[in-house]
């Protein structure tokens, strides 16, 4: 596994280097902003951890520039401010996770493998069901060339679907795919969870069979 | 005694001088009038007078003779305090109202014209005499007519006069020490005014005084404004250094950190658990300053701005379900999109935030989002979820500030304290109960129209 560190202090930036190389991954440390731009679009990486406050360039330029680019890999944001802006303008901006300093390496080291494994568990990238598009490796759908980001958790559910054709599937067996076990109450989650995802992608994507459950209806013949 | 009011000394000193005004002018008329009085009564007297030397006559022994006496009837009563008498050298003839007394004589008096002067008179009186030496025949005897009044009348007339004048002019000084009490309330006015706008200004750092202030007021107004531009730039500046420094520190304690990994991984395992909790107490430190100067700025942004809730709470949701605490909750927002938080886009953030992160850690399955309009054109939003919920904790508790439902949760106390924060500085409230979901609901209401600068005022009366 690859990794690359964007990181302009010299103490933090060789530590998380040692941190992850410690759990096993290759690690790449760039210590400016054009460095950075430079190795992401360059080489491929299954994680890039992405500290914001870089000379030359800045961390959330950088990561739009990515993105602008069709560069997919996993980003983990470092940032010295905490505050809910820029969390958003980092997640809006593309960033898949984000940690504020100061920070534990265990945490840090726990957050990008979970990354990685997330983008990792889906290797064939593209699932068509009509107007809709699964995006297995980046974990986002489109509906009819409209992008939408999807919480790990819709992304499941849509996934699980999309692997059920023309089957409904109940809200208990969802539940229990989707939470390990599941209890009465999770019926009620799920249901939000439809309500959810209707409004996000639009009608006519999740259908709903009385009595049997959901599925996707571009399935349906 | 020493005044120190403003109003009260111009209301003493009006008073005052209207007082010894009155008093002066008072006096003054009532001398005049005790003058006017005394020339009438010379005219009548003289009247009279001219009325006896019409009818005066003197025969061969020297005794006068009236055969025209004044009307007046108290010519006939005894010490009435009127009297006439004709002297001559040898004789008198005089009014009854002498009884066995006689006026004052004279040896010289002038003889062409009346003369008034005042003299101790009989009955222990005081007169008030006209006099005259008429001779009514050529040869015969000279004879001195004198008429008198007794003074005691004069000075109960004036008496009379004054006590009724003083009434007046009492009125007068009551009339004119209201005229002068209401000129101080209207000239004072405009300082209550700059007193209500200058406890704004001490709510709000952002206010000024207003420029339509009378122009003796003005200079002042402007010395306070300019004051109040220095203070305000003063306290921006310090609340950036404190955020630098906040922000400055991170880094540094991140590398603390690592030092703190180190050590452990040399087997100091006390000392880096030492060190870490230095860490963790500074990061928390730095956290809530950085949160304060965050809420210090909102207050203190003049502009009212509005944002949508949906937009806000939908940001928040794809950022808090990435976190591995929120990849496995169902947020189920429910926000009609014209719901409207009366704060600007970051402010918004930030409130929802702590709300939804919070409400995102202890769920079991979902977080629910709803909102709308309350009270008519109020806002509110609540954000609920099926977790725990409070088990017997007092809602107080957990808003304190630092405070944690579950200790193992970090930044949970601290980050309601902040959205509680955010929602009064706005003018807004916070409050903590069950949700039929379970767990914790969190609602923030707005009133209509809420404003930041009262509330801010409140507040700071409320710590007084």
């Amino acid at each position: 596994m690859r990794a690359l560190v964007v990181e302009d202090d010299p103490v933090v930036g060789p530590d998380v280097a040692l941190a992850l190389r410690d759990a096993g991954f290759v690690v790449d440390v760039a210590i400016d902003g054009d460095d950075a731009w430079f190795r992401g679009d360059t080489e491929d990486y299954d994680v890039v951890i992405l500290d914001l406050g870089l000379p030359q360039l800045d961390g959330l330029s950088v990561l739009r520039r990515w993105r602008g680019a069709n560069r997919s890999f996993p980003i983990l944001i470092l940032s010295a401010r905490g505050d809910w802006t820029e969390k958003v303008e980092g997640i809006e901006a593309g960033a898949d996770d984000y940690l504020a300093k100061p920070f534990e390496m265990r945490e840090l080291v726990a957050r990008a493998r979970a990354l990685v494994r997330r983008a990792a568990g889906h290797t064939s990238a593209i699932v068509t069901l009509g107007a809709l598009t699964l995006d297995t490796r980046r974990m986002s759908a489109s509906v009819a060339g409209r992008q939408l980001r999807l919480s790990p958790l819709e992304f499941r559910f849509l996934d699980y679907l999309a692997h059920q054709p023309g089957r409904a599937v109940s809200a208990g067996e969802l539940a229990e795919h989707l939470y390990g076990a599941a209890d009465a109450s999770d019926s009620n989650a799920i249901e939000a969870l439809v309500t959810r995802l209707r409004r996000k992608l639009g009608p006519g994507i999740i259908g709903t069979r009385r009595g049997f459950g959901y599925l996707l209806e571009g399935h349906s013949p | 005694m020493k005044v120190r009011s403003l109003r009260l000394r111009l209301l003493l000193g009006a008073a005052a001088a209207v007082f010894v005004a009155l008093s002066i002018s008072g006096i003054a008329l009532t001398l005049l009038f005790e003058r006017y009085i005394e020339r009438r009564v010379a005219a009548e007297l003289t009247n009279d007078a001219r009325r006896l030397v019409a009818g005066l006559s003197v025969d061969a022994q020297g005794q006068p003779h009236a055969s025209t006496l004044p009307a007046d009837s108290r010519f006939a009563q005894p010490a009435s305090g009127l009297y006439w008498q004709l002297s001559t050298p040898t004789a008198t003839l005089k009014s009854h109202s002498l009884w066995d007394q006689s006026l004052p004589t004279v040896t010289r008096a002038p003889s062409d014209e009346w003369q008034t002067r005042t003299a101790a008179g009989p009955f222990d009186q005081e007169l008030f005499l006209v006099q005259r030496v008429v001779r009514p025949d050529r040869e015969g005897a000279p004879v001195l007519v004198q008429l008198a009044q007794d003074r005691a009348l004069i000075g109960a007339t004036r008496n009379e006069f004054a006590r009724e004048l003083a009434i007046d002019l009492l009125v007068l000084w009551a009339v004119l020490a209201a005229a002068g009490w209401l000129q101080v309330e209207l000239g004072l006015r405009p300082l209550g005014r700059l007193r209500k706008e200058l406890a704004d200004l001490n709510a709000n750092p952002s206010a000024r005084l207003a420029s339509d202030h009378p122009p003796e007021v003005e200079p002042l107004t402007r010395a306070i404004n300019a004051l109040a531009d220095a203070r305000e730039k003063d306290l921006e500046a310090a609340r950036r250094r404190a955020a630098d420094l906040a922000h400055g520190l991170k880094t540094p304690l991140a590398a603390l950190s690592v030092q703190s990994r180190r050590a452990r991984a040399a087997g100091a395992t006390e000392a880096a658990d030492g060190l870490d909790r230095a860490i963790a107490a500074a990061g928390a430190a730095i956290e809530a300053e950085l949160a304060r100067a965050r809420v210090a700025r909102m207050r203190t942004s003049p502009k009212r701005a509005h944002t949508p809730a949906l937009g806000a709470v939908e940001r928040v949701v794809s950022v808090v379900e990435r976190t591995d605490f929120g990849a496995d909750r169902v947020f189920d927002v429910d926000l009609p999109p014209h719901v409207l938080l009366p704060l600007d886009t970051d402010a918004a953030t930030e409130l929802v935030g702590p709300l939804i992160e919070n409400a995102a850690r202890h769920a079991h399955r979902r977080v629910r989002i709803t909102g709308g309009p309350v009270d008519g054109a109020g806002q509110k939003i609540a954000v609920e979820d099926d977790g725990p919920g409070l088990g017997g904790a007092r809602p107080e508790d957990v808003l304190g500030r630092g405070a944690r439902l579950d200790e193992s949760a970090p930044g949970h106390g601290l980050g309601l304290a902040i959205a509680r924060d955010i929602t009064e500085a706005s003018g807004g409230s916070l409050r903590i109960d069950s949700s039929e979901l379970g767990g914790l609901r969190v609602t923030v209401s707005w009133p209509a129209g809420a404003r930041p600068a009262e509330s801010a005022r409140q507040r700071a009366q409320a710590t007084e």
